[in-house]
Parts: structure tokens; C-alpha cells; sequence
């Protein structure tokens, strides 16, 4: 079952056109990751399932109900602009967000949510006390206060340390457990390769990949190889078959050229240096998102 | 409904909580009772240092008399009881006009004013005696530094004044005893009209109308609107620009639809709004009442206070909320406020018209102009004058009307851009957020 359906919507700023034509359906309790370069349309995309901007043509269905101009109180939502009120406290704007989103017993959900996420001590502070990384968690939990039916997150992991963001991806999960929908947006790729059921990239406001993240695979093939030797990159070149080195120091990942034959390549290798690893693979998300994104990309040698 | 509350609730709680608040709702009525105080002390503090007066007497007639009636003042009249000095002596000093260079002769007592020598120079006409035989002659001046706002020269136009009244009559052979009630003179006493105890039946006599009814209630109504506005609805300006520029906007917009948004701001400027006009009036007129001067308080306008100023704050709140929201910062905020106060503060010049005649066409006119109506409506409301009790309601209609206009243009205003970031607050893009987005 789907809560989310687009069809076909389209949306205009002045000359430019943020989305073009897009249509997506987002089933029932999945994680959903919506990636695209900085200015592809995310965020509009988001906006408009929030219904803060109007399409200018097609629909939004949330629950099968496309009204406009109705904000329903179970979706949360964490833009990606983070903004609380600073001279608020901790507690306080908490009961004001849950009371917003008509949820009920909230002091044992703030107290709750305040252990769980390590903020309790400072839940009678006001928010400009605390830290980017607690104002980060603050806002997230005024997101999912009233644990939402759809949880909508933009960059949700964006400025937070390792150990945060890890008890972040653990409560995200908990919710998708507990049954919510979550769509977040995000640039890393690795996380969205992770987490997420399914994948969506707009790339200059169309839709350029939609699935699971085996599917988007598929579509690229058995094209990569990861390989690590005594000489690193400098082994590599001048081989033929291979179109792009990723390099990343301690290995390389070789895009290979239509038709180009692993083995072949493999030998060429150990003329060069001695190998410590050699894997045929399919392409990486973030290799996947370089190739549409900037597919002439200079960091990336042609081999 | 439910939301707009529970943002009504923050806004109100944000803005009644602050140490701000509660200072300028206290300091306000301190700093215009310590106003009243300071006036009044300083009324009975008057500077006792002695005063040098220059005296140039074309006519020849006036000096004698006048050294004498300062002689006696400086004798009698500057001494309390106790034999404090209360007042300064007035010391003249008479000057033989300069008929070769009266300009020189008047440049060098100015300088001694200008210098503390002198506090004036008096200059009598030669033909003061008998006006109308020379258009020029016939003047009394008083030059000083303050002229306009110095009460000594009073003195010198009463004693001037009086003493040629006795010299006319004499050369017209009167008899001096007769002078006083030829002079006797009547001022025509103001008075309200009679009228109906609402509570008794009773018929009651007119009394005597004060300045008080007449200037300081429709002043003092006024103001407080021109107040409350100011700190209910014009602060939703700043405040929305502040929500927008930390991106609190976008939250909420998760939350709230951009009207409900608007709403529950506004309806946070409105409880501030009542909340200290509620304070300041119910207050003053406890004072009133316990000073036992309750009836100077027309009780019956207060009615149509409290709806002119609901509606008003609304206007001037979603106008305000719409501007905000096309701020980027301070900036632009500032920048935008004095231009959006305009049509709040212009009524305010035309108090002193407005109250002098309350019926004629101008107060009639501008009380039917909407973004005017409650203030100019209430300044004709509050004077003694009985203004066809058509109007207030007519224009209790115009300004719901165009209140309705205000928060649907300011809706749309808001709506569109609360979000964009980077365009200049602009007439043109506000007319384009109104009608066209």
C-alpha cells in the first residue's frame, strides 16, 4: 500500500523549472532516500509533499487524499534550514511542537525522547545554550515527537559526530519498526545504501533513478572493479578497457569501458605490481550518483 | 483553530513573559506620572537670580512708572512669607534711544542679552499712547533670546497696558473711579449641555465643560491606540522577519498552514494588545474613581475602544506579518518599518483639527478612510460632541471590511514569501504576492 503517491508533478520558479513531471509512490513503512546534487530539486520535492509549496500541475496523494492547503499532523517534518526558537526552553518548545501536532501525554514522551537521545539534563536550558550537534537532536525530536505516521527528514545527518549520528540511524530505524513511513534526504550515499528500502535521485528536477538499491544496480551491471596493490594508482595506468580510476588511496575503483574483459585487465595489473585485492563488482551508490551527476568529472582519471 | 491557539499561546507567553514587557508596561504610566510631578515641581521652582532689563522708551511717558512698579514688586512681591526669595528682582535699566544709529544701539543689547547682561531689552513706541495717529509708532516689544516661551514679559504688557489706560482717561476728563466697572470684562463660561441620568431618570443641569473633556480624553484615547498598535501589532514585523531569516518559518510550515501561521501571531499581538489596554485604562480609571473624579471619564466610549483596537491591531498585524515575512534581515526590517508605521502614525497630525472640530468635513472624511477610521473615529467618539450615531457603526463596517482584505492580501503576501530567500522587499513584488501568486 502506498501513503505517498506524485503524479506527474511539475513545479516553477519564475524561468526555472525545479521538478519536472515527476511521479513517485512511497509504500507503507519503508525507508525512502531521496538524493541529487545540491539544487536538483529535493527539497522542493519535499516541500511540496508537505504542502508548503503547491504544484504547479499533477497531485500529491497522501493517503489518497490530495487536498491542498491541509497540513495533516502525522507527518513530521525536519527541513533541511534548521531553526528553533532560540530564547525558548528545551522543555518548552518541545510541549509547544508536540501541542502543534495535536499529540497528547507529552511529558512522558519529552521525557522519554530526552533520555533516549542524552539531552535530559538540559530539558529546563533554552535552546541557545546548547550545542549545533543538541540543537540538531532537539529539532529531531521535536520532529517525531508525536511519533508520526511519515517522518519526512531533510539531511538529517548533516553536522552531527559519528556516535550521534549512529544513535540517529537507530531511532530511525526503531520508528520504521514501530510502522512509520521515513523519507529522508541526503548526500551520504553511503547511509542511503544502508538504510533505505528504496532509492529516488532527481538530478536538474527529473527523476533519474527510482528503486531498491539492487535494482538501480542491476541497472548498471557488473561494470567495477575494486583493486589494491603494492603500487596503487600509478600501477594502473595505461591499461586499456579501463574508462575511470576512483582512486581512494589504500584502493582503486576502475569503472570498465562496453565489453572489456576483467581477466584481461587483472593481467595487465600484475605485470605492473603485486595484487592484494581484485573483486568484480557492481557500481557504488556514490559512483552511481558521479556518473549521473558529473559524469566528466576531472578527480576522476581516465586510465 | 486548535493550532492557531496553541501558536497564540507562545506568542502571547513569549511577548507578556520578558523582563521588557512587564518594565514598559510599568514604566510607561511611571514615566508620565513622573512627567506630571517634574512639571509640577519645577512649576513652584522658578530660577530666583535677579533680571536686568533693558528699557528704550521712545514715548517718554512709560519710565517713571514702570521703575516705580518694579520698585514695588522687587520690594513686595519677590519675598515668601517666611522671607525666602520665591521670585527675581527685576532690575531696568533705561536707555536714551540712539536716533543716529538705532540698529547699532540694538545690535550692542543684544549682545549683552546674548552675553547674560541683560535677560531683554523693552522698546515702547513714541506714539504708543494714542494708536492709529502713526501705523510704526505705536509698538511694545520684548526682545530676548526665548522670547515666545518667557512669561516676563507679561508683566511689562500688563503695567505698560494699564498705566496708558490711565492716561487715556485722564485726557478724556473720566472719572477714575469709574474705570473699574467700565472695564469690568466677562469671560463666557464653557459649559456641557443638561441631561438624562441614564441610571436615576433624573434631569441633570449641564456643567461646565473642562479642557480636560475636550482635549485630554480624545488625546489620551488616541495615544493609547497610537501605543497599543505599537507594541502589539508592529513588533509582528520584526518577528516574522526574525522567524524567516532562522528558518523557524519553514518548521512551523510543517506544522501550520502559512495562515493559521499568520493567525496565531496576529491573535498573540491582539492578547498583548488588550492585555495592556486593559491594564492602562482599567487602571486609570480606578485612579478616577478614587480620586472621585469618575465622571470625567466618558465610560461609554470605552465599547467602542476595545472594538476599534481589535480590528485595528488585526489590520495593522497581518500588513505587519505580511512585511515581515518579505524581509531577509534586519535590514530590510528596518528599512521597511517607518514606511509601514506611516498610515499608523498620520492620524496622530491630525489630532488637534480633528478635535477642534469634530463634525466638519475633514474628521468626517478621514473617519471613513479604513487604515484611519478607529483612530479618527475614536478621537470624535471621545469628544463632548455628538457625532450621528451613524458613523461609528458605518465605520466599525469599513474597517471590518477592509481588516478582511488586509489578512486575505496578507495571507497571500505571507504565504509566498516566508520561503524566498534573496528578494528585496519591494512594492512591486508585494502587489505580485498579493494578486498574482
Amino acid at each position: 500500500m502506498n501513503i505517498i503517491e506524485l503524479n506527474n508533478i511539475t513545479k516553477t520558479f519564475g524561468s526555472v523549472v525545479a521538478v519536472k513531471d515527476l511521479s513517485l509512490t512511497v509504500p507503507k513503512g519503508s525507508i525512502y532516500g531521496f538524493i541529487g546534487p545540491n539544487g536538483s530539486g529535493k527539497t522542493t520535492t519535499i516541500r511540496m509533499i508537505m504542502k508548503i509549496f503547491y504544484p504547479d500541475s499533477g497531485e500529491i496523494k497522501i493517503h489518497g487524499n490530495h487536498r491542498n492547503g491541509i497540513v495533516t499532523d502525522n507527518i513530521g517534518y525536519l527541513p533541511e534550514d534548521r531553526g528553533l526558537y532560540k530564547k525558548m526552553k528545551v522543555n518548552d518548545i518541545l510541549m509547544f511542537m508536540g501541542e502543534l501536532g495535536g499529540g497528547s501525554d507529552l511529558r512522558t514522551k519529552i521525557r522519554y525522547w530526552l533520555n533516549k537521545l542524552d539531552l535530559a539534563t538540559f530539558s529546563e536550558k533554552k535552546v541557545e545554550t546548547l550545542s549545533k550537534g543538541m540543537t540538531q537532536k532537539l529539532q529531531f525530536i521535536a520532529t517525531i515527537i508525536n511519533e508520526p505516521e511519515i517522518i519526512i527528514l531533510d539531511e538529517p545527518f548533516s553536522g552531527l559526530d559519528p556516535v550521534n549520528a549512529e544513535i540517529l540511524k537507530d531511532v530511525i530505524l526503531d520508528l520504521q519498526k514501530k510502522g512509520s513511513t521515513i523519507i529522508f534526504s541526503t548526500h551520504d550515499m553511503g547511509m542511503a545504501e544502508k538504510m533505505c528500502d528504496n532509492i529516488f535521485m532527481i538530478y536538474k528536477g527529473e527523476k533519474v533513478l527510482d528503486g531498491t538499491l539492487y535494482e538501480i544496480q542491476d541497472r548498471y551491471g557488473a561494470d567495477t572493479l575494486v583493486v589494491q596493490t603494492e603500487k596503487g594508482e600509478s600501477a594502473l595506468t595505461g591499461i586499456r578497457g579501463i574508462s575511470k580510476i576512483n582512486n581512494y588511496g589504500k584502493l582503486q575503483e576502475l569503472k570498465l569501458e562496453d565489453r572489456a574483459d576483467p581477466q584481461k585487465i587483472l593481467a595487465e595489473i600484475m605485470k605492473n605490481t603485486a595484487i592484494k585485492k581484485f573483486e568484480i563488482t557492481r557500481p557504488s551508490l556514490n559512483d552511481i550518483f558521479i556518473r549521473i551527476a558529473a559524469p566528466d568529472r576531472k578527480e576522476v582519471n581516465h586510465a | 483553530m486548535r493550532k492557531i491557539i496553541v501558536l497564540f499561546k507562545r506568542e502571547y507567553i513569549a511577548a507578556v513573559k520578558t523582563r521588557s514587557f512587564i518594565i514598559s508596561l510599568v514604566l510607561v504610566p511611571v514615566l508620565m506620572a513622573g512627567s506630571l510631578i517634574v512639571t509640577l515641581l519645577t512649576e513652584n521652582n522658578e530660577n530666583t537670580d535677579d533680571k536686568s532689563f533693558a528699557v528704550i522708551d521712545h514715548s517718554g511717558l512709560i519710565e517713571d512708572y514702570l521703575a516705580e512698579q518694579a520698585e514695588q514688586r522687587n520690594s513686595n512681591d519677590i519675598y515668601s512669607e517666611t522671607g525666602e526669595k520665591v521670585s527675581p528682582a527685576y532690575l531696568l535699566d533705561f536707555l536714551e534711544p540712539d536716533y543716529d544709529e538705532p540698529f547699532k544701539q540694538k545690535l550692542k543689547i543684544s549682545d549683552k542679552i546674548r552675553g547674560k547682561k541683560y535677560h531683554a531689552l523693552i522698546e515702547i513706541g513714541k506714539d504708543i499712547l494714542h494708536p492709529g495717529d502713526s501705523t510704526e509708532e505705536d509698538y511694545l516689544r520684548f526682545y530676548s533670546e526665548h522670547g515666545f516661551m518667557d512669561d516676563t514679559r507679561y508683566w511689562f504688557s500688563n503695567n505698560i497696558n494699564n498705566y496708558l489706560r490711565e492716561l487715556r482717561l485722564k485726557e478724556l476728563n473720566l472719572d477714575p473711579e469709574m474705570t473699574s466697572v467700565l472695564f469690568a470684562w466677562h469671560n463666557i463660561e464653557s459649559m456641557g449641555l443638561a441631561k438624562v441620568d441614564e441610571k436615576t431618570g433624573e434631569t441633570k443641569d449641564a456643567k461646565e465643560s473642562s479642557e480636560l473633556q475636550t482635549f485630554l480624553i480624545p488625546y489620551v484615547v488616541v495615544i493609547l491606540m497610537f501605543m497599543m498598535t505599537l507594541m502589539s501589532a508592529v513588533p509582528l514585523l520584526v518577528s516574522v522577519m526574525e522567524e524567516k531569516s532562522e528558518k523557524i518559518a519553514e518548521v512551523l510550515l510543517g506544522k501550520l498552514t502559512p495562515f493559521q501561521f499568520m493567525a496565531g501571531k496576529v491573535m498573540g499581538g491582539i492578547g498583548v494588545g488588550l492585555t495592556v489596554a486593559g491594564v492602562y485604562i482599567f487602571g486609570a480609571i480606578a485612579t478616577v474613581n478614587f480620586l472621585d473624579v469618575g465622571d470625567i471619564v466618558p465610560m461609554d466610549i470605552l465599547v467602542w475602544f476595545f472594538i476599534y483596537l481589535f480590528f485595528y491591531i488585526i489590520m495593522v498585524g497581518s500588513a505587519m506579518a505580511a512585511l515581515g515575512a518579505m524581509c531577509n534581515d534586519n535590514k530590510d526590517a528596518q528599512s521597511l518599518q517607518f514606511p509601514a508605521m506611516f498610515p499608523v502614525i498620520l492620524p496622530i497630525f491630525f489630532i488637534v483639527p480633528i478635535i477642534s472640530n469634530p463634525t466638519g468635513t475633514l474628521a468626517t472624511t478621514l473617519a471613513f478612510i479604513p487604515p484611519f477610521t478607529p483612530t479618527i473615529m475614536m478621537i470624535r467618539i471621545a469628544t463632548p460632541v455628538t457625532i450621528p450615531t451613524w458613523q461609528p457603526i458605518v465605520g466599525l463596517v469599513g474597517v471590518i471590511l477592509f481588516t478582511l482584505f488586509t489578512v486575505w492580501a496578507g495571507a497571500r503576501i505571507f504565504r509566498t514569501a516566508i520561503l524566498i530567500q534573496g528578494q528585496k522587499p519591494s512594492l512591486s513584488n508585494l502587489v505580485k504576492y498579493a494578486f498574482k501568486s
